[in-house]
């Protein structure tokens, strides 16, 4: 089937399915959102700038990419996790460790890459055999914030401006930010991988029917270990990422309210719930979670520039997700068993 | 109770298209028939998890609507289904109370013990404490309290769906010893079984339902096996089967082209050997838990086993696949019973599905090729007569006999060597039974090894060349030929005192 | 089974054995395990075994008891509750704001009640839209959370007279306190609710088998609801007694909570796939987890680390758990593996019996 009939299929089936599954409530809603949003976006001075939407991916990015790595975790359903954040506040502390004592980028991008793949593939292994995700992961994240925070005595990691790191902190390409460029990059790859290999193919297989997976030989171990080192890479490559802007690190950095929407862990995973993948696997992508990720962006922009606090911004976030998953629960109710 | 002229549809499935049914107080039923010939769909009418009928339904001549179990419970009537539905983690006088008005809503499990008493008594549990946990106690024994726990709610009639599938002789007894209790109290019961020494030991009339219409209710006394064979299975069905060749078994030439060598699968009480020759079509039969079933399993790795292994004469290989991917890797297929739990990906579109087993094959380096993707899939469909322009579409929009095809037919992305199929038409309507039995000649006629596993007594009748026949974990007999017709299996599979004797001495 | 001709040594010996092995292993190991981290401590910090380190640890009971309470019911219904700590933080900006003007009482009233119409309205969507709890939850966390943070103007709420609040530290018979008598006759309650009661039976139901339990017609409405009201109430006391006790709220605080109270919930021997647990393991799992919280800050150890015991200490747990599954399922093969071989004999002796 060539890539066009595929993907005409999939998104064509998706609309179908929004309103075939008797759900003319849901789809109103949807609609009704979509009209208020326009509304908004367009009453709004300023909102619609090339500038203010290029503000808006590039404070997607952060979220994004971490959110195209906790797609592949939950795509193979093995939900989500819980130790995003702390996975990234480690990663950070080491970078800013290395990138302080001068190892250059590469070093220090290499040794939190490595220290996030450990994480990765520890908490993958136990969820493998068989462990809750949710259980794990939180006890996973108490370690490796506490480890981040001994590591670096709870003090804050500066390294010295002009650095290894510049471009992907502060630089452009073509007058786009850099770390927008590596969003994108990351989307685009990660969506050829889920759609094009074979693992992208069995990460779907084992996600929708882990026994079938069992039956067919796609064993649901490998999946939760690559799914998870995945996952902590991609957390790392954002930490890295976040280093590189600000010049410094503290394992806090990401716990504290993080841009201004509060938990980041619930942040990435609104992305991937808000963008309509299916919290069971099997069912979704990356090009949805991305596009989740603008979309939250979008919503926390205009409020910011509406005059909207803090408050009202993290109510919102969470009330989308909250809405989003009963609109979901709505739909599929019919094709889920009980309980 | 009095059920008339009862249909039922759904979709453009009739399950059942027309049921009568009468019982009187303080009678016994037999309810018969086969896969798929409505039983469970009128079981679940008449316990009320089902109210989308049509016809009529009185109970003490009395028109009832009950739209839920619970309305089903004020009428006097209950279920005591397949499934156990006893939770593990509590206690025997727990579970009883649970659920349900019936139960006082605090007290001690002292009191509730207590209460429990009787209702134990009376299904012949004297000997247990109402405080053992239900997780303590063997499958015999939780059979007896499912149905305490229904006749605590003090019901008339009671619908007991194979009470005793899973219990062994002693335990069977009890469960037969109660229900002629429950008739001297003046209870009605209707008992739905596959096991027909029991139906001829304590049912008073039967009612035989095929293909969703009931024949007349006959008195029990008046059947004897083979008439009740013949009005379960009906004549018009057999043009379904492709037709056999029984002239291939005599020949000498016959190559042998797998081994089982002292399987021993767990559940099976002796190791089990066997030959499986080339180009045949092998046929388990057994009831469920006979180890027909489990046999297949344990040949492809999918059940524990004690030992044994397969031998592949062609390469004189000696395995036992401990894995789906280690059976897939030597050739091997097995597909398995519940196509709803392990044999489709529902969400992921059927093309997905048939290439699933055999990832490697379609890609290269990592990548898949959908060159090489598209053509394997096509002809799979081509051949299991699966409409080519549905192919994008998910897995879960298919009807029960299309998902089948689907479900088996994937296995032939690995071009297996031994095809192993449990239940190979467990839910498929009869255009496409058809359909599947003749590519499963097919495939045995290029020279492949079949074995299937069934308890639908017509299919392991009508489709494989040799019948070996289970009987509660041990094998009974090997039928060849002209040997292989319903009544000979259904009584080895059900009633093999004689042939066991005779193989003992 | 007994033979009847043992004399009466051997029925007390049947006896005992038979009262050991309906003990639960895993209440077992919870007490072992608090009675060593208890000892750990007491030996290696003199201070640790003073009377202030009592009450200090009976006053983190009252907040992580409610808590862990919360989870340990959640977890037995087969569900989790992830917003549990945001729910606390938002009763404590209630409660701390409202004291003001209402006085304390008042305030506790209506903070305890807001949070636990949140949970009765979370359980009501879980059981009626059949969401799972753990997807629903994730989204409530952060949801009252922008809440605490509304209602609180985003500032660290404070109240102007502390002096109003201190009646709640006041000390009771040495350890305790208003609030952690509170909290235990909470347990006590609960205890019993859940013992003795059909409702908490239907709990222990729809934990471990729910599809059983739905069959037998338990309607998984009434349970889940009870469950979800009953944690946000602990919550809601949670947070109360939290804001009352310093005098302040902030609205991002209290996310510790969970962490802590999913180390002592399992501790006490709750089981992921729900159906087993008891009040009585909660509160041995909770005093577990405030001895060790309890000293290690008398030793200095700065919270961060204290994370990473906790975190460590919840995978040990999991493992453990993990492991006795294993081993539950080995047990039950070779129960199947006999009794399979005993049905062979009895074949056997029955053919022989009738050959001859």
């Amino acid at each position: 089937m060539s890539a066009l009939e595929y993907s005409t299929s999939m998104s064509s089936g998706w609309l179908a399915k929004k309103i075939t599954k008797e759900n003319r409530v849901g789809f109103a809603i949807l609609v009704v959102i979509s009209i208020a949003f326009i509304y908004f976006a367009i009453a709004t001075p300023n909102y619609l700038s090339v500038f203010n939407v290029k503000t808006i991916i590039r404070d997607a990015a952060i979220v994004g990419i971490m959110g195209i790595g906790l797609t592949f975790v939950t795509l193979s359903g093995n939900f989500f996790l819980l130790s995003m954040k702390e996975t990234a506040a480690l990663s950070i502390i080491v970078f800013a460790m290395g990138m302080s004592n001068d190892y250059g980028f590469i070093f220090s991008m290499l040794g939190a890459m490595s220290i996030a793949v450990l994480a990765g593939a520890f908490q993958g292994i136990l969820i493998g055999l068989g462990g809750n995700p949710i259980i794990v992961t939180l006890g996973a994240a108490g370690i490796l914030y506490g480890v981040a925070s001994w590591w670096s005595d709870n003090l804050v990691i500066f390294f010295k401006r002009p650095h290894d790191a510049e471009w992907l902190g502060t630089g452009m390409v073509l007058g786009v930010p850099t770390i927008t460029i590596s969003f994108v990059i990351f989307a685009i790859i990660a969506e050829l991988v889920l759609r094009k290999t074979s693992f992208g193919r069995q990460v779907y297989l084992v996600g929708a029917n882990r026994a079938a997976g069992k039956a067919t030989g796609h064993e649901n171990l490998p999946m939760a270990i690559k799914t998870c080192i995945i996952a902590s890479a991609c957390c790392a490559f954002a930490a890295i990422a976040f280093s590189a802007q600000m010049s410094s690190a503290q394992a806090n950095y990401f716990s504290s309210e993080f841009g201004s929407s509060g938990d980041l862990t619930i942040l990435v995973i609104a992305t991937v719930m808000v963008a309509g993948n299916s919290i069971m696997g099997g069912y979704g992508s990356v090009l949805r979670t991305s596009l989740g990720a603008v979309f939250i962006s979008a919503t926390d922009n205009l409020m910011v520039l509406q005059g909207f606090n803090s408050g009202a911004r993290v109510l919102s976030v969470g009330l989308m997700i909250v809405l989003s998953i009963l609109i979901f629960a709505y739909v599929r109710r019919d094709s889920r068993s009980e309980g | 109770m009095q059920l008339s002229n009862i249909r039922r549809s759904f979709g453009s499935i009739h399950a059942l298209k027309g049921v009568d049914l009468n019982i009187n107080h303080g009678e016994i039923i037999g309810l018969v028939g086969e896969n798929g010939a409505g039983k469970s769909t009128l079981m679940k009418i008449m316990s009320g998890f089902d109210d989308g009928f049509e016809g009529e339904f009185l109970v003490d001549n009395v028109p009832v609507k009950l739209g839920t179990p619970q309305k089903a419970q004020e009428q006097g009537i209950a279920i005591a289904q397949q499934e156990l539905s006893l939770i593990p983690a509590l206690t025997v006088a727990e579970n009883i109370f649970i659920g349900g008005d019936h139960g006082p809503t605090v007290a001690s499990l002292g009191q509730l013990s207590k209460m429990a008493r009787p209702f134990l008594d009376e299904v012949g549990l004297e000997n247990v404490s109402a405080k053992t946990l239900v997780n303590r106690l063997s499958i015999g024994e939780r059979q007896l309290v499912e149905v305490a726990r229904l006749i605590a709610h003090k019901p008339n009639l009671l619908i007991l769906d194979e009470p005793t599938a899973a219990l062994g002789e002693s335990d069977s007894n009890r469960i037969l010893e109660m229900v002629k209790r429950l008739k001297a109290a003046g209870k009605s019961v209707i008992y739905v079984s596959h096991r027909l020494d029991e139906i001829f030991k304590i049912t008073d009339r039967c009612i035989i339902l095929r293909d969703g219409l009931s024949q007349d209710s006959v008195d029990t006394k008046e059947l004897d096996t083979n008439k009740l064979v013949s009005m379960m299975l009906g004549r018009e069905l057999h043009s379904m089967f492709p037709p056999r060749d029984f002239s291939k078994n005599n020949t000498k030439n016959k190559t042998i082209r797998f081994e089982v060598n002292s399987l021993w699968p767990d559940r099976t009480l002796v190791p089990i050997n066997m030959k499986i020759y080339a180009g045949e079509i092998l046929g388990l039969a057994g009831q469920l838990g006979s180890g027909s079933g489990e046999v297949l399993a344990a040949m492809a790795g999918m059940h524990d086993t004690q030992g044994g292994s397969i031998t592949d004469c062609y390469t004189q290989e000696n395995y036992l696949p401990k894995n789906a991917k280690q059976a897939i890797s030597k050739g091997i297929a097995y597909g398995s019973p519940d196509r709803k739990y392990d044999g489709l990906f529902l969400g992921r579109s059927i093309s997905e599905n048939l290439s699933s087993p055999n990832l490697k094959g379609i890609s290269s380096k990592g990548i898949i090729q959908p060159q090489k993707e598209r053509p394997l899939v096509e002809d799979i469909a081509k051949s299991f007569t699966i409409d080519l322009t549905r192919l994008a579409q998910e897995a879960s929009v298919l009807s029960g006999g299309n998902q089948q095809k689907v479900a088996l037919g994937k296995w032939l992305s690995i071009s297996p060597e031994l095809i192993l199929i449990d239940e190979p038409t467990r839910g498929v309507d009869v255009g496409a039974r058809a359909e599947i039995y003749n590519k499963v000649r097919e495939i045995a006629d290029s020279g492949k090894a079949v074995v299937i596993a069934s308890t639908d007594l017509l299919e392991i009748s009508n489709l494989p060349d040799r019948v070996i026949c289970f009987y509660k974990g041990c094998y009974v007999s090997e039928l060849v030929g002209e040997e292989i017709n319903s009544t000979n299996i259904l009584q080895a599979i059900t009633n093999p005192e004689n042939i066991l004797l005779e193989d003992a001495s | 089974m007994c033979d009847v001709t043992q004399g009466q040594r051997g029925k007390t010996m049947n006896l005992i054995k038979q009262k050991l092995t309906e003990l639960d292993p895993d209440l077992l190991f919870a007490v072992i395990l608090s009675l060593c981290v208890f000892s750990f401590f007491a030996f290696s910090n003199p201070l640790f075994f003073t009377l202030n380190a009592g009450f200090s640890i009976m006053e983190r009971f009252a907040v992580l008891g409610l808590v862990g309470l919360a989870l340990t019911l959640c977890i037995i219904a087969g569900e989790i509750d992830l917003s549990i700590g945001s729910n606390a933080a938002l009763s404590a900006v209630i409660v701390v704001r409202l004291t003001d003007s209402m006085g304390a009482f008042p305030a506790i009233g209506i903070g305890v009640l807001c949070a636990t119409l949140i949970g009765l309205a979370q359980g009501y969507l879980i059981a009626y839209l059949k969401v799972r709890a753990i997807v629903l939850t994730v989204g409530t966390l952060m949801l009252l959370r922008g809440v605490a943070l509304f209602a609180a103007d985003e500032k660290t709420v404070m109240l102007t007279d502390f002096r109003m609040t201190d009646f709640i530290q006041e000390k009771i018979w040495i350890f305790f306190s208003p609030a952690s008598l509170l909290v235990i006759l909470l347990f006590i309650i609960v205890g019993v609710f859940i013992k003795y009661t059909k409702y908490g039976r239907e709990i222990y139901a729809i934990g471990g088998a729910r599809k059983e339990a739905i069959a037998s017609g338990v309607n998984l409405k009434r349970p889940m609801m009870i469950v979800f009201a009953l944690s946000g109430f602990c919550a809601g006391m949670g947070g109360a007694i939290i804001g009352l006790r310093s005098g302040t709220a902030q609205p991002l605080a209290l996310q510790y909570l969970l962490l802590a109270a999913t180390v002592a919930a399992f501790i006490g021997g709750v089981n992921i796939l729900g159906g087993k647990g008891s009040v009585i393991g909660a509160a041995v799992g909770v005093l577990t987890v405030n001895f060790l919280n309890t000293g290690l800050v008398y030793n200095v150890t700065p919270s961060y680390v204290v994370q990473i015991y906790l975190g460590v200490l919840l995978l040990i747990v999991i493992v453990f758990q993990t492991l006795s599954i294993l081993y539950d399922k080995g047990k039950q093969r070779r129960l199947l593996l006999h009794d399979t071989a005993l049905t062979k004999q009895k074949m056997i002796d029955a053919y022989k019996s009738v050959l001859k």
